[in-house]
């Protein structure tokens, strides 16, 4: 360990800390900016294929390259009931009420937060 | 000389996919969590022999490693590819440019940043097309790069270490580019 | 040795201020919001405040005054008071709270100064729709209904605080006028907890009040009647403060039929869908112009709706039936219109 340690340079140790530093800062940011709004949107191969209101409990089923993937909204939050993608890390991600969740290899993207909860065009509500 | 580089490549290419091969078999509970053991092998060849021959490990890894998993220009070879090409650059540019500056740690942490930007814009053009999302993920994915930057810097570190003891030879460095 | 140690502790001040920047920036005076499924649609309630334990629980007191007068006012519900003056209807007067009284006092104003164009007496002809399952009365049904819709024949008693309906199967329904009412409770509420700016959103019902931490007024967005994609579900952008807004439009509810479009807001006078105008936006200080006063400018069209508008001292864009957007004068502060509209 010492010997790895005499082995970085100064901007070894500053770009370390830095990257440590911005990443951590941009997890407490992503996760207080993320938008809650009212819809949750599923994203296929980049289309908004569903834009499901997040009042309403229900199971959506979506098929993809590695079979069928299961979309449970409840009480307002929505989860990943069933995947059968290599990794299964979307159904680990458990209830998200906030954010996304993503199935990589089944090209899914499930945000909450649809067009209401557009955070890069700085709008704060939607009448309509 | 050139057969000598001839040799070189393939040797390390042949380092480099088994241990892509190595780590693809290793059960992961968070896929972004790659440990990316096959950088080590990239950037000691960037150290000791030069960007050209850094360029080319990648390229072939990259490439043969996706015809053996039967994803050649499928997805996850853009991903790989873009991640590759991206961080082998960086690297090659940071060393270059900044010469000692940074050590094997460093060039380590920059390639890991590059290749996670680049996986992120491409998996943003291609798949996600969320912004919300990939800034989302986007530090975590950072942070991860980050932490295993480091590791396998000092892999890097050690092995050239080493190598540069044992070889006592003339080393070339390729400053063609 | 000595230029190491001190690159070192550079690198160590670096690492905090960032750190502090990190930290600091989630708690300095930031916008927090909440959102809760309440009176059937989903309730965003956005506050300003100096910590998140201070936006909690002032947004969890205003979704409880919601909450509360929701219940009173459910149509659905038979505990509640609405459903009490509705069975009561040709019987009885019935004593309801102060806001319930409040909110039918509004009805009444709006639908006076409309000429009946908002009626909260629809009940009986808003029953026999239903958006979901594609079911419209006959023209027979409807026409048959159309004498219980009469505003007039709600009689009101402030001094015993009681409600009648006068004629026997007359049904009132609030659907219309409540989701802006709630949104003042919860914004007097908000103001209360010592709240100084913040959105009440209740579906599309807005009332912003303050400015944000940046000193800048509220942005929000005016839906698209006929948006297409993602990308064009908003018309056009406001930028408010201490404004309440509201929306009404003929895509909320609807179902096609035959290429014809039958939406949930009906004229009173026919029992039909209003056709005049696809959504009618109001933007005005008062949250009394906005709801159920959107509904009666959506019926009356838009000649008559923007007269209504302009005698009652408000903002409105109006999109008619051909996609035509009329707009007051005053609108051109506050709206930013999207290309294309």
């Amino acid at each position: 360990m010492k010997t790895v340690i005499r082995n970085t340079t100064v901007a070894d140790k500053l770009l370390f800390l830095t990257l440590i530093a911005a990443s951590v800062a941009g997890i407490f940011f992503s996760r207080e900016a993320m938008p809650q709004g009212p819809d949750i949107v599923i994203t296929v191969d980049g289309k908004p294929q569903y834009t499901l209101p997040r009042d309403k409990d229900r199971l959506v089923s979506i098929p993809g390259p590695f079979g069928d993937t299961v979309v449970e909204i409840k009480d307002g939050k929505v989860r990943v009931k069933e995947a059968h993608c290599p990794n299964r890390l979307c159904e680990k991600q458990g209830w998200i009420s906030r954010g996304a969740i993503v199935c990589l290899p089944n090209h899914i993207v499930i945000t909450v937060g649809g067009k209401a909860g557009d955070l890069p065009r700085g709008i704060d509500a939607v009448t309509g | 000389m050139q057969l000598q580089d001839k040799y070189r490549i393939a040797v390390l290419s042949a380092y480099a996919l088994s241990l892509h091969a190595f780590e693809s078999l290793l059960p992961t509970p968070i896929p972004w969590l790659r440990l990316g053991l096959a950088n080590i092998i990239t950037l000691v060849a960037l150290v000791l022999y030069g960007f050209r021959t850094a360029m080319t490990v990648t390229l072939i890894r990259v490439i043969l490693g996706s015809i053996f998993m039967g994803t050649f220009l499928g997805p996850s070879f853009m991903l790989s590819f873009s991640g590759g090409v991206a961080s082998t650059a960086a690297m090659g540019l940071a060393y270059l440019t900044f010469g000692n500056i940074f050590g094997p740690v460093g060039l380590s942490l920059i390639g890991a940043l590059f290749h996670n930007i680049a996986q992120l814009t491409l998996a943003y053009f291609l798949f996600i097309q969320r912004v919300e999302a990939v800034l989302f993920i986007a530090p975590v994915i950072v942070l991860i790069g980050t932490l295993t930057g480091v590791a396998n810097g000092a892999v890097s570190g050690l092995l050239i270490k080493k190598l540069l003891q044992k070889d006592g030879e003339k080393i070339q460095n390729d400053k063609a580019d | 040795m000595k230029e190491t140690r001190h690159a070192e502790q550079r690198a160590a001040i670096l690492l905090a201020v960032l750190l502090l920047f990190a930290v600091s920036c989630s708690k300095s005076p930031g916008v927090y919001r909440k959102t809760k499924p309440l009176m059937d649609t989903l309730v965003t309630i956005t506050v300003v405040a100096g910590s998140d334990k201070e936006a909690d629980a002032a947004i969890e007191k205003a979704f409880s005054v919601i909450e509360q007068f929701g219940d009173k006012i459910d149509f659905f519900k038979d505990t509640s008071e609405l459903s009490a003056i509705n069975r009561n209807a040709g019987v009885n007067p019935v004593k309801v709270s102060p806001e319930t009284l409040g909110v039918i006092e509004r009805a009444i104003y709006i639908s006076g100064i409309s000429d009946g164009a908002f009626d909260p007496t629809i009940g009986p002809e808003i029953k026999m729709w239903n958006f979901y399952k594609k079911i419209r009365p006959s023209d027979d049904a409807i026409r048959n209904n159309l004498s219980l819709v009469n505003y007039r024949n709600i009689i009101v008693n402030r001094d015993k605080s009681t409600v009648f309906l006068r004629r026997k199967g007359m049904l009132m329904d609030l659907g219309g006028i409540a989701k802006g009412y709630a949104a003042d409770l919860a914004l007097a509420d908000l103001r209360q907890s010592g709240i100084g700016a913040g959105i009440v959103a209740a579906a599309g019902d807005i009332r912003a009040f303050g400015l944000k931490p940046d000193r800048t007024p509220w942005n929000v967005g005016i839906k698209n009647p006929r948006q297409k994609s993602d990308a064009d579900d908003l018309m056009a952008t406001a930028r408010l403060s201490n404004k309440a807004v509201s929306t009404s439009g003929d895509y909320e509810r609807y179902f096609m039929e035959d290429g014809r479009r039958y939406h949930h807001i009906l004229d009173p006078k026919t029992g039909y869908p209003a056709g005049q105008c696809r959504s009618v936006t109001v933007i005005s200080d008062d949250g009394i112009f906005a709801d159920g006063f959107t509904t009666a400018v959506f019926v009356l069209g838009p000649e008559k709706g923007m007269k209504l508008v302009r005698d009652s001292g408000v903002d409105a864009v109006i999109v008619d039936k051909d996609g035509v957007i009329h707009t007051t004068p005053g609108i051109k502060k506050m709206v930013t219109f999207e290309d294309g509209h």
